[in-house]
C-alpha cells in the first residue's frame, strides 16, 4: 500500500511546495529591482553555504555540528526519498544512503531537541519549538519506510492488518514531516529559512562578502549610495516594497537564532531595538499582517501585537503605530555586531539606514539633536556648527604643513571633526608628535577639510553626505599623497569604503586609507619610533566598531600596544565581538532612551578585566567612555600612549634627528 | 564648546598666538649674572609654555640703558649684547612647547633707586622726586634723551637677535616714556614737554627708532595705563587720545592696558589688585582703549579663572587676557582647562605674596605653589607617583603645611591619613579669611579640599590625634604640622591666662574666629605689624568697635607688603581706626568693668594709659611641640630632617633605609613660626620623594 501512498504523498508535498514557492517569490518581487547574475548566483550557493556561512555558524561548535547533521541529513534524505520512494529506485546503494541520511538527520534532530529543552532567551519559541519534533517525525518515518526497501525488513512488512495500522500511522508521521519540511519550507514555516536562505546566498546584494576559488571573501561594509537624481523614486525605504527584492529575500532567510539580539548593544541597554525582531517585522510587512505571532524577545519596553504592516503600507507611521516605531530605527549604533553574528548573512544595518533615509530625507524627522546636527553640517561642514575657519585652531602652535602649500606629501593626515573637540585635540597633538618623532613626511588639508559625512550618512541624510563627500573628493584630487592616515575610524571607513562610488570623471576616489594604529604599527616595525617601557598598570583595548568589524583591523592596535611593552588584559567581548561604545551611527545625537547607557556597560566590561586604563582608537569611543561616571579605568587613545612613551632616538639615529632640526619641534600634547 | 573664546588663535603683528591667554610682563627678580636670563628664568617661562600659555611677555621693567639700575630687582639687562645667547635659550625653551615670548623693555627714569651698584643719577623730564621709591633725580638733557632712544633701538635688536618674538615698550607704571607723557611729572617747556605732541615726542621717537632697527616683521607693542587716577595726571580720555595717536602710526602691533598709575603707594595697590578688589576692576579702562585702537588689546588685572576670562573675551572688551598671577599660582592653567580639569586649577587668591616680595627686591614666589620658579631646582608642578613601595603616611594638622604634605604624599600614591582637630581643614588660613576683604585667601584651602578629596586622602576632621592614635595606625611616616598657639604669655604683666574668665587680653585669633565678642572700645597691641593685627583691627572696626592699633614698631601694617598695606589703610582710615606707633604694651590691669593698658614709648620711656573694654594682643605664634616630643624618641630618625638633602631638593636619606617603626618629620609653625609659603615649601620639598 505504501508503494502507492508514498509517491502520492511525496509528489503532493512537492506540488504544494511549488505553489508556495511561487507565492513566496511573488512576495519578494514586490521589492525594487536589483539585477543579479541568476545562474552564477545559484551555482555559487554550495560554496557560499559550505564555506562562508559555515564559518559563521561554526563559532558555535555544537550547533554547527548539529546543523551539519540535521541539514545535511535532510537534504540527502529528501533527494533520496524522492528517488527511492517517489520514483521507486530502491536498488542498492540509494536505499542504504537514504537510511544513513535519515539516521544522521535523526541524530541531529536529537541535538536540536536538546537545544530546545531549555532554550536561551535569544531563541524564538512558537513554531520553532515544534521543529525538533518535526525533524524527528520526518527522519524517523523516512527511516522506517526505507527499512523494507533495503531488505532489513521483509518487503511485505507493512502489509497485513496489523502492519496496515502501522503503515497508516507511519504515513501520518511522514505527512507531518513532509508538511513541515517540504510544504512548510515554501509556505512560511520555520523551514522557510532553508529555501530563502539558499536563494539569499545566491542573490546576496554584497556578493563580494563571499569567498571564491580565487580567495577569501572581502569585507563589504560601506553603505550603498542612494540615487538622488531619480525624481520618481521615494528616497529611502518608506514601505516594505521599497526594499530591493533581494533585501526582502534576505529577511526571509532569518532563522530567529537571536545571535544578533545577544550582541546588540541597544537591546542590551534596553532601548527599543532588537535586530531579530526588526527583521521579523520586515517579514510581516512584506506579507502583510501583525507581529502578534512573533515568538521571540520583543523590542525592550514594547509589547508584541500592537504593530502591523503591509507591503504597500508605511513602515513607520507619522502618527500612531505602523510596523515599527521610529525610535527602534534610531536606537541603532550601526555597530554591525548583528551583521557580524548573523549566520544567514542578513544585512540589518543596510535596512535600518535605508529606512532612516526615508525618515530624514522625505519627512525631515531626525529626532532630538539630529536635525540640528544636519543643519550644522549643511551650514558649516561640521556637525558641531563650529566656524569652518576655526578647524585648525587646535594646532595654531604646531605649524602643521598644509597641502595647499605643499601640493604633495607622503601622508595626508586626515583630522576629522575631532579637530574641534578639546579632548580629541589631545589625541591629534599626540599623533602629530608621533609622526614628527618618526620624521614622517605629512601634511594636512587644514580648513579645506570637511566632515567626512559619516554622521550625515548614518542619520540617513544621503544628500548632505554626498555633498560633503564630493567636495572632499574634489579637494583631495588636487593633491598628491601616498595614503591618508587618520585617528578617526569613521573617517577611515567613509574615505576608504564609501567614497569610491562617488568619484567623478578624472576624479577617482579610491584612496589607501590607514587608521593611525596601523600606521604607527608600521613605524614601529620600521624601527622609526623609540619608546620607553610601559610602567603603568593593567591595560585593556576597546576595538572601535568602525576599525574592527567595519575594516577588519584588530591586529595593528594590539601590535602597537605590544611595542609599548603593554600586555593586554583582553575583554571577553573584544575583537570581532567587541561591544560598541554607543557612539556610532549618530546614536548619541538621536539619543533614544533606554534602561542603561551603552558606554556604562562597556566600561563594565573594562572593569571586569581589572584594567586601570582602556586604550582606544576612536574619538567617539573616547568621548563615550570618558563620559562614564565613576569609571574604573582611564581612557587613552593609542596615539597618546605612544606619544607619552617616546624617547630620544638612540645614538645611531642622532645624526638623522639633527639633520632635520630645522623643522618645527614636537609640541606638548595638551 | 566650553572656553571656546579662550582657544581662538589671534594674530599679533606677524605672530600667531595659539590662544588668548597671556602671562603679562612682571618683574621676576630672577635675572642673575648682571641681568641675564639664566637657568631659573628660562625654566620658569618654559613651564608656562609647557602648560599651554599662549604668549609670555617676560621681563617686566627690563632695562635698555646702563643708567636705569637693574640690580635692585634682578631685572633683565638689555643694555649689552651679552644678553643675546641667553635670550636664545629662553626663546628655544618656550618655542619648543608652542608658546611665544616677548620681553618688556624700558628705561625707568626716576622710578628706581640710586643708592647702590653704579650709584646712577636717575633721570626724569623735570627732575621731580618719585614718592614710592623716595628717589630724587636730575632733569634729563637733550643728549641723554637721544642716547636713551638709541638704547631702546639696540635693546630691541638684541631681543630680535636672541630669537624672542617681540618687544613691549613700557609706557606704564610711570616709566620714562610715560613720565614724559604725564603733565604731573613733565613740566618741560622745550620740544619734549608742554603740548600734547611735545609730551608724546619721546615715546614716538623711541617707537620710530625701534621700528627702524627691527623692521616691520618683528612684533612691537606698547603697554600703557588706562587712567593715572591723579587729578593732575593723565585721565582716561587723555589715555584714549594717546593710544589713538600711537595707533595711527601703524607701527604698534598691540596695546597692553593697565588701569591706574603707580607712583604713589595708594595707586600702586591698584596696579596689582589684591584680594580686596573685585574681579577685573579696570577692564572698562582697557575696553575704552580698545574702542580707539585698531590693534589687539591685552588686559591683565585680577583675571584669575577661565570662566571669567571667557566671559571677558566673549564680551569683546579686550582681545587677550593677562592671567599673570594666575600662572604664577598654576602654570598649567591652560592645560587643565583643556583636560577638563578646571577644578584642579590652583587659583590665584590675590594674596600678592609674589609682587610684595618683588617690591622688596626678593625673588617672586607664590604663597601657595612652592614649585613656581623653582623648576630649575627640580621641584615639580606635577607630582609623579612613586615607583617605590606604598607607604602609610599620617599627617597631623590640616593647615597649609599639613594640607600640602597630605596632597603630595597622596600624589605619590601613598595611603594618607590627615588629622585635623578643627571641623575643617585650613588652619590659620581659615582664621585669616574671617577678616573683611580677606575672605579670598580661603581659596588656598578650597583647592586643597578639592585635591585631597580627589586623591582620596582619609581626612579625620574634628579629631585630635594623640600619641596613641598615631601609633595605632602603624604609619611608615608621620608628618607633624600641628602649628602653634598665639604667643600671649611672653610677658606676665600682660595678664594672659588660659582661663578666658581671668585673662585680661585676647588674641587676634579669638577675635577673628568669633571666640570672643567684639568689644566696643578696643586696643590692639600689634608687635608684628603683619596681617593678623591689621585684619583684627579691620574686623573689629567693621563690627562697630572704636579701635586703636598700637605698635612699638614703625607703623601698624609696616610688615605687610606694598600692594596690601594700602588697601588695609583705605579701610582702616575710612573706619576711623587710630594707628599709633612707637609704644610698647607694658602692662594691663583691670579697673572696675574696664581694662587699662599701660603703654610705654620706646624712645622716651614715657608711659601713658588707655581705658578700654577689650585688649587684643598680636605677638606671633609659639610652636605646638607636645606631640613632637612625645613621638621623637621612638621615631627611627629622631625627628630630624636632613637639611642638606632638603635644601638640595633631594630625598631624605632615611627614606631609603630599612628599619622598624616610623619616620618623623615636622613642618611649618610647629617647628618655628614662619609663613604660609614656608610651610608649603617645606612640605613639598620634603614629601615629593616619599
Amino acid at each position: 500500500m505504501l508503494d502507492i501512498l508514498l509517491p502520492i504523498l511525496i509528489f503532493a508535498a512537492l506540488g504544494l511546495a511549488a505553489i508556495g514557492v511561487v507565492r513566496r517569490v511573488r512576495l519578494w518581487r514586490q521589492g525594487r529591482p536589483s539585477p543579479v547574475p541568476l545562474v552564477k548566483g545559484l551555482a555559487s550557493v554550495p560554496r557560499r553555504y559550505l564555506v562562508d556561512l559555515h564559518h559563521v555558524v561554526a563559532r558555535d561548535k555544537v550547533m554547527s555540528n548539529t546543523h551539519v547533521a540535521t541539514a545535511g541529513g535532510f537534504v540527502a534524505a529528501a533527494v533520496l526519498m524522492v528517488l527511492v520512494h517517489g520514483l521507486g529506485l530502491a536498488e542498492g546503494v540509494l536505499g542504504w544512503g537514504l537510511l544513513a541520511a535519515s539516521a544522521t538527520m535523526f541524530v541531529g534532530s536529537c541535538f536540536v531537541a536538546r537545544r530546545r529543552r531549555n532554550p536561551p532567551s535569544r531563541l524564538s519559541k512558537g513554531p520553532w519549538m515544534r521543529l525538533p519534533k518535526s525533524l524527528m517525525a520526518f527522519s524517523l518515518s523516512v527511516f522506517a519506510i526505507t527499512l523494507p526497501a533495503v531488505g532489513l525488513l521483509p518487503d511485505n512488512f507493512f502489509e497485513g492488518s496489523v502492519s496496515w495500522v502501522l503503515a497508516l500511522a507511519l504515513s501520518a508521521v511522514l505527512v507531518w514531516g513532509l508538511g513541515e519540511m517540504v510544504f512548510g519550507m515554501a509556505w512560511g514555516g520555520p523551514m522557510k529559512h532553508a529555501f530563502a536562505g539558499a536563494l539569499h546566498l545566491a542573490f546576496h546584494r554584497r556578493a563580494e562578502r563571499f569567498s571564491t576559488r580565487g580567495g577569501e571573501g572581502k569585507r563589504s561594509t560601506g553603505l550603498k549610495a542612494l540615487n538622488l537624481d531619480d525624481q520618481d523614486a521615494t528616497l529611502g525605504v518608506e514601505k516594505p516594497s521599497d526594499f530591493t527584492w533581494n533585501q526582502l529575500l534576505g529577511f526571509d532567510a532569518c532563522v530567529q537564532c537571536g545571535r544578533c539580539e545577544a550582541m546588540c548593544p541597544a537591546f542590551a541597554a534596553g532601548q527599543p531595538l532588537n535586530p531579530k525582531k526588526l527583521i521579523q517585522d520586515m517579514v510581516v510587512g512584506m506579507a502583510g499582517g501583525s507581529d502578534a505571532n512573533y515568538a521571540g524577545s520583543p523590542y525592550p519596553g514594547q509589547p508584541v501585537g500592537e504593530h502591523q504592516g503591509s507591503p504597500q503600507g508605511p513602515i513607520v507611521a507619522r502618527e500612531g503605530k505602523a510596523l515599527v516605531d521610529a525610535e527602534t530605527l534610531w536606537s541603532c549604533t550601526t555597530c554591525r555586531a548583528c551583521v557580524e553574528e548573523c549566520p544567514m548573512m542578513i544585512e540589518h544595518v543596510d535596512a535600518i539606514v535605508d529606512m532612516r533615509r526615508f525618515l530624514t530625507l522625505e519627512h525631515g524627522n531626525t529626532p532630538n539633536k539630529g536635525a540640528e546636527v544636519l543643519d550644522n553640517l549643511i551650514a558649516t561642514d561640521n556637525p558641531g556648527g563650529f566656524a569652518p575657519d576655526a578647524r585648525m585652531h587646535w594646532a595654531a602652535d604646531l605649524e602643521l604643513p598644509l597641502m595647499a602649500d605643499r601640493g604633495e606629501a607622503e601622508v595626508l593626515l586626515w583630522l576629522g571633526d575631532g579637530a574641534y573637540d578639546m579632548r580629541n585635540q589631545r589625541t591629534l597633538r599626540s599623533l602629530v608628535k608621533v609622526l614628527r618623532a618618526a620624521d614622517v613626511d605629512f601634511a594636512v588639508l587644514g580648513n579645506e577639510e570637511r566632515d567626512s559625512g559619516d554622521v550625515a550618512r548614518r542619520l540617513g541624510d544621503e544628500a548632505t553626505f554626498q555633498s560633503l563627500a564630493k567636495r572632499n573628493i574634489a579637494t583631495l584630487s588636487k593633491y598628491r599623497f601616498q595614503r591618508i592616515v587618520t585617528c578617526d575610524p569613521h573617517s577611515f571607513h567613509v574615505l576608504g569604503n564609501e567614497y569610491g562610488e562617488l568619484g567623478g570623471p578624472g576624479m577617482p576616489a579610491q584612496y589607501e586609507v590607514s587608521h593611525h594604529s596601523t600606521y604607527i604599527a608600521e613605524l614601529f616595525d620600521a624601527g622609526r619610533l623609540h619608546v620607553k617601557p610601559w610602567k603603568g598598570g593593567g591595560v585593556t583595548f576597546h576595538d572601535p566598531c568602525y576599525l574592527g568589524r567595519y575594516n577588519g583591523e584588530y591586529e595593528a592596535p594590539r601590535s602597537v600596544l605590544k611595542a609599548l611593552g603593554i600586555e593586554l588584559k583582553e575583554m571577553e567581548r573584544s575583537g570581532f565581538r567587541s561591544r560598541c561604545c554607543g557612539g556610532g551611527g549618530g546614536a548619541p545625537i538621536t539619543d533614544i532612551p533606554g534602561e542603561r547607557r551603552i558606554p556604562d556597560m562597556r566600561m563594565g566590561d573594562v572593569g571586569e578585566t581589572g584594567a586601570e586604563l582602556v586604550a582606544v582608537g576612536c574619538p567617539q569611543c573616547t568621548a563615550m567612555l570618558e563620559g562614564v561616571v565613576d569609571a574604573t579605568a582611564e581612557v587613552r587613545d593609542i596615539a597618546e600612549l605612544v606619544a607619552s612613551a617616546l624617547t630620544e632616538a638612540p645614538e645611531a639615529f642622532a645624526g638623522a634627528a639633527q639633520q632635520s632640526s630645522n623643522r618645527p619641534q614636537a609640541v606638548e600634547v595638551a | 564648546m566650553a572656553f571656546d573664546a579662550i582657544f581662538q588663535p589671534i594674530e599679533i603683528g606677524n605672530l600667531i598666538i595659539r590662544n588668548r591667554v597671556v602671562s603679562t610682563a612682571h618683574a621676576e627678580v630672577y635675572a642673575t649674572d648682571g641681568g641675564m636670563t639664566t637657568d631659573r628664568y628660562v625654566k620658569y617661562y618654559e613651564e608656562k609654555a609647557k602648560g599651554g600659555c599662549g604668549l609670555c611677555i617676560c621681563g617686566g621693567s627690563s632695562v635698555v640703558s646702563i643708567d636705569s639700575p637693574q640690580a635692585w630687582w634682578s631685572s633683565v639687562n638689555l643694555s649689552t649684547d651679552r644678553i643675546i645667547p641667553h635670550f636664545q635659550n629662553l626663546a628655544d625653551a618656550v618655542h619648543k612647547h608652542g608658546g611665544k615670548i616677548m620681553i618688556q623693555i624700558t628705561h625707568m627714569g626716576r622710578r628706581s633707586r640710586w643708592d647702590g651698584f653704579n650709584w646712577s643719577t636717575l633721570l626724569s623730564p623735570s627732575g621731580i622726586r618719585e614718592p614710592v621709591h623716595r628717589s630724587t633725580c636730575k632733569t634729563i638733557e637733550e643728549e641723554e634723551i637721544w642716547r636713551i632712544i638709541g638704547d631702546f633701538a639696540q635693546a630691541a635688536r638684541r631681543a630680535k637677535e636672541g630669537g624672542l618674538d617681540g618687544v613691549e615698550l613700557s609706557a606704564v607704571h610711570q616709566h620714562l616714556i610715560d613720565q614724559f607723557w604725564s603733565p604731573r611729572v613733565n613740566k618741560r617747556t622745550d620740544q619734549w614737554g608742554g603740548s600734547f605732541e611735545n609730551r608724546m615726542r619721546f615715546g614716538m621717537e623711541v617707537l620710530k627708532a625701534v621700528r627702524a632697527e627691527v623692521g616691520d616683521d618683528f612684533t612691537v607693542g606698547l603697554r600703557i595705563c588706562g587712567d593715572e587716577f591723579h587729578p593732575d595726571g593723565l585721565s582716561h580720555d587723555d589715555m584714549k587720545q594717546i593710544a589713538a595717536y600711537y595707533d595711527a602710526t601703524g607701527q604698534v602691533d598691540f596695546f597692553g592696558v593697565v588701569g591706574s598709575g603707580c607712583d604713589t603707594h595708594d595707586t600702586l595697590a591698584n596696579v596689582i589688585p589684591n584680594m580686596s578688589f573685585p574681579p577685573e576692576p579696570f577692564l572698562h579702562l582697557a575696553a575704552g582703549i580698545k574702542e580707539v585702537v585698531s590693534k589687539p588689546v591685552i588686559h591683565a588685572q585680577n583675571i584669575k579663572d577661565p570662566n571669567q576670562a571667557s566671559r571677558i573675551l566673549e564680551g569683546g572688551y579686550v582681545d587677550l587676557v593677562g592671567m599673570t598671577r594666575a600662572h604664577i599660582a598654576d602654570p598649567h592653567l591652560i592645560t587643565k582647562i583643556k583636560m577638563d580639569q578646571v577644578d584642579q586649577i590652583r587659583q590665584c587668591v590675590g594674596a600678592n605674596y609674589c609682587i610684595d616680595r618683588q617690591y622688596q627686591g626678593l625673588d617672586v614666589l607664590c604663597i601657595q605653589n612652592a614649585a613656581t620658579s623653582r623648576e630649575y631646582m627640580g621641584l615639580p608642578h606635577i607630582i609623579e607617583p612613586s615607583e617605590g613601595r606604598k607607604r602609610k603616611v599620617v599627617v597631623v594638622g590640616g593647615g597649609p603645611g599639613g594640607m600640602e604634605a597630605a596632597r603630595v604624599a597622596a600624589e605619590r600614591g601613598h595611603d594618607v591619613t590627615l588629622f585635623e582637630a578643627a571641623e575643617a581643614i585650613g588652619g590659620q588660613i581659615t582664621t585669616a579669611a574671617k577678616a573683611p576683604q580677606r575672605d579670598q585667601i580661603a581659596g588656598i584651602t578650597r583647592w586643597y579640599q578639592l585635591e585631597l578629596a580627589r586623591l582620596n586622602v582619609d581626612q579625620r576632621l574634628g579629631t585630635y590625634a594623640d600619641e596613641a592614635t598615631i601609633k595605632d595606625l602603624k604609619a611608615d611616616i608621620v608628618v607633624l604640622a600641628t602649628g602653634g598657639k598665639p604667643y600671649l604669655d611672653q610677658h606676665p604683666e600682660w595678664g594672659y591666662s588660659e582661663n578666658p574668665e581671668e585673662s585680661l587680653i585676647v588674641s587676634t585669633w579669638d577675635v577673628l574666629n568669633g571666640k570672643v565678642e567684639p568689644g566696643k572700645n578696643v586696643l590692639i597691641y600689634d608687635a608684628l605689624c603683619e596681617f593678623a593685627g591689621m585684619s583684627a583691627a579691620d574686623y573689629l572696626a567693621d563690627k562697630g568697635a572704636k579701635v586703636e592699633i598700637v605698635t612699638d614698631d614703625i607703623k601698624p601694617g609696616a610688615a605687610v607688603g606694598g600692594t596690601t598695606f594700602p588697601t588695609y589703610y583705605r579701610s582702616l582710615y575710612e573706619k576711623e581706626v587710630i594707628m599709633t606707633s612707637d609704644l610698647m604694651l607694658h602692662k594691663v590691669y583691670r579697673e572696675g568693668d574696664s581694662l587699662v593698658a599701660v603703654l610705654e614709648n620706646e624712645y622716651t620711656g614715657q608711659q601713658e594709659e588707655r581705658v578700654v573694654d577689650q585688649i587684643v594682643v598680636e605677638n606671633g605664634v609659639r610652636p605646638d611641640e607636645g606631640l613632637y616630643y612625645a613621638l621623637k624618641q621612638e621615631s627611627r630618625n629622631k625627628g630630624q630632617v636632613d637639611l642638606e638633602a632638603l635644601y638640595d631638593i633631594k630625598p631624605q636619606p632615611c627614606l631609603s633605609e630599612d628599619g622598624d617603626g616610623f619616620l618623623l618629620f615636622r613642618l611649618g609653625d610647629c617647628t618655628a613660626p614662619r609663613n604660609t609659603h614656608a610651610a608649603i615649601y617645606d612640605a613639598l620639598r620634603l614629601c615629593k620623594d616619599f
